[in-house]
């Protein structure tokens, strides 16, 4: 029975032998789905079973509603129906990767014709976001005729993230009040995302401002800052107000790249160090530049490195990504072999059998009335066990894991009282273990 | 015998014995799908049962436009794709046991040289998001495009990672392919 494997399209292959391939489920499969069935039934609203818990259900909830309204409804009365919902920023605490960017600024006036050009090198922290760190504050003004800045929006961040500086210049406002026309060129600034902003206001007097940043947040601080969590590209709007409604605009756009998002596999997933070659599958998506770092001080720059480890150890292998516009993410896998599910754990006591010696070879039966001293264990490829008596002396020595101690020493069967155990051997993935203790061997 | 007519209109009911049948039915077939997409059979199991509970509680959505077989293979799919995507990055694999499995006897390939539990043997096997690709593209016939939306990865990607399980497959049948002409040439 000789193929041409080559021959063989593989798609082929798995459909036909595949598509409509039927397996046995196990019976208790169908016990647990009917039960989790008739769980969900009984929690399933129906009329026609209206019972005591629903009926419960139904009141608490409209209890809990009817307070909710009530009390709810009150504290409406009191906010002014022109607040605008302010827009929460989001800043983050967890996994950070540390960059230094240098990021050209440039301001252009229409009236001066100046460019300015600055360049501000910042050391920046970026979080991915996780938690809310914002606060909202609200305020609202009673005073219809003059221009409304219901919502005043202050977020207190943890330290100092990244910082990028856009100076919309609205000086000398007062004087160009009358002129009426200041129209200020975009300053284009950049960077990931999410993108912490820090807007500066150079206009020299005025009553009152306010900001939009383009994502739907207001703000009317004088020098706001604000965290751009979306990718894409905002028009971020300055209004100066002076006492007589009189205002000045001026604008300024800012470009939030898209992150990559890295992730990875180990493969095989139960590696045995170090003879496996280990495989790296890379599922990034929106990255062009990789960094690998295995953990054993070797490094990669290809897209899927295969490794070879020189010894056991435990590794934390590190995948750092980089966008085509510098952009970030990595992902560490904190020992990524470890064999957490491997054991070996062994009773501290048993009662041979006085029939005479079994051989050492343990079923389940034997287990029942625990005649055999062996290990309970998972994932161990080498193996060997000794035990001593008590002044030191070897009574018995298996290498093979399905071979345990029936209490008997050159066919006698040995005093009852405590013996020592020592063990050691290797897990699956390489991983060595020791283990000594004692074990008491029981009269029938 | 109930038609598959009537018992999903007792589904729809709610009716428990309608649900039991529909299970005996179909819940050895949809477990080969699910099968493909697992790293065990005891995961492939939990799959199954999420899927029954999404077929059961969605049956009205059946239109009847379409065979019914294939609307509950399209939920099994889609419940393997959620599981999928709630255990990236954190799954372990376990070693698969024997499998009992049924051939339809719809087909016989011509080179019939490894049977459905050798192949799910080597689907089990494969790093997850390999296998994903390749179950939806090869098997299940879905396009890149479709593929790509359902993982929400590339296009490209999709395809280069369809195209690498390949490989590896191929890698991987060679190798029992030796095993097994080598042990049926010692007997």
């Amino acid at each position: 029975m000789k193929t041409n494997k080559q021959n063989i399209n593989l798609r082929e292959l798995f459909r036909q032998n595949l598509e409509f391939a039927e397996v046995i489920p196990d019976a208790a499969v169908k016990l647990k789905l009917m039960r989790r069935v008739a769980r969900k039934e009984f929690m399933r609203f129906n009329p026609a079973r209206l019972n005591i818990y629903y009926l419960g259900g139904i009141l608490i909830t409209g209890i809990t509603t009817a307070v909710i309204l009530f009390s709810g409804s009150k504290n409406f009365d009191r906010l002014n129906p022109l607040s605008i919902p302010g827009k929460i920023n989001q800043s983050d605490t967890s996994s950070y990767i540390e960059i230094l960017t240098e990021q050209p600024i440039s301001v252009k006036h229409d009236n001066s014709d100046v460019i300015h050009k600055e360049s501000i090198r910042s050391k920046s922290t970026i979080r991915i976001p996780d938690k809310l760190k914002g606060e909202v504050s609200k305020t609202s003004q009673s005073d219809d005729n003059s221009p409304h800045f219901p919502t005043v929006i202050s977020n207190s961040f943890s330290k100092n993230n990244l910082f990028i500086k856009v100076t919309p210049v609205t000086k000398k406002l007062q004087s160009e009040f009358k002129t009426n026309a200041v129209l200020i060129d975009p300053s284009s600034s950049a960077g990931c995302a999410p993108l912490k902003v820090h807007f500066h206001n150079n206009s020299d007097s005025y009553d009152s401002c306010r900001w939009t940043f383009g994502d739907g947040g207001y703000s009317n601080q004088k020098d706001p800052e604000w965290i751009f969590d979306v990718e894409g590209e905002y028009k971020v709007v300055l209004e100066v107000y002076n006492h007589d409604g009189e205002y000045l605009s001026s604008t300024a756009s800012v470009t939030v790249h898209p992150r990559p998002q890295v992730r990875f596999e180990v493969a095989p997933e139960k590696a045995v160090l170090p003879t496996d070659e280990i495989r790296f599958m890379n599922y990034s998506t929106n990255a062009v530049q990789f960094k690998w770092d295995f953990g054993d001080g070797s490094t990669s720059e290809s897209f899927e490195p295969s490794h070879t480890y020189k010894k056991f150890s435990k590794y934390n292998v590190r995948l750092l990504v980089f966008s085509d516009w510098g952009c970030s993410d990595s992902l560490t896998l904190f020992n990524a072999f470890s064999g957490s599910e491997y054991s070996i754990d062994f009773p501290n006591a048993f009662i041979p059998n006085t029939q005479g010696p079994s051989g050492g070879y343990y079923s389940s039966k034997s287990d029942e009335a625990a005649q055999v001293f062996h290990p309970s264990s998972i994932g161990v490829s080498e193996y060997q066990l000794k035990i001593f008596s008590k002044l030191g002396i070897p009574i018995f020595e298996s290498n093979d894991i399905n071979l345990g101690w029936d209490g008997y020493n050159n066919g006698q069967l040995c005093e009852p009282g405590v013996y020592i155990w020592k063990v050691r051997g290797k897990f699956r993935n390489g991983e060595p273990f020791i283990k000594m203790g004692d074990v008491t061997l029981l009269k029938n | 015998m109930m038609s598959d007519q009537q018992i999903i209109e007792l589904c729809a009911k709610h009716d428990r014995k309608a649900q039991q049948v529909l299970y005996d039915r179909y819940s050895r077939l949809l477990l080969g799908v699910c099968l493909r997409y697992a790293t065990d059979k005891a995961e492939a199991e939990d799959i199954l049962q999420d899927s029954f509970l999404k077929i059961f509680y969605s049956i009205n959505d059946f239109t009847g436009s379409g065979s019914f077989i294939g609307w509950l293979r399209k939920i099994a799919v889609n419940t393997a794709l959620t599981h999928y995507h709630k255990n990236l990055k954190y799954r372990y694999h376990i070693d698969i046991e024997e499998y009992v499995s049924v051939e339809t006897g719809v087909t016989s390939f011509e080179e019939n040289f490894f049977n459905a539990d050798e192949l799910y043997k080597v689907l089990n096997e494969l790093p997850a998001g390999y296998r994903m690709v390749f179950n939806l593209y090869a098997v299940e016939g879905y396009k890149h495009k479709e593929i790509a939306e359902m993982l929400g990865i590339d296009t490209n990607t999709s395809k280069s990672q369809y195209s690498r399980a390949k490989a590896v497959i191929r890698d991987k049948l060679e190798k029992l392919g030796k095993l097994k002409s080598s042990y049926s040439e010692n007997n």
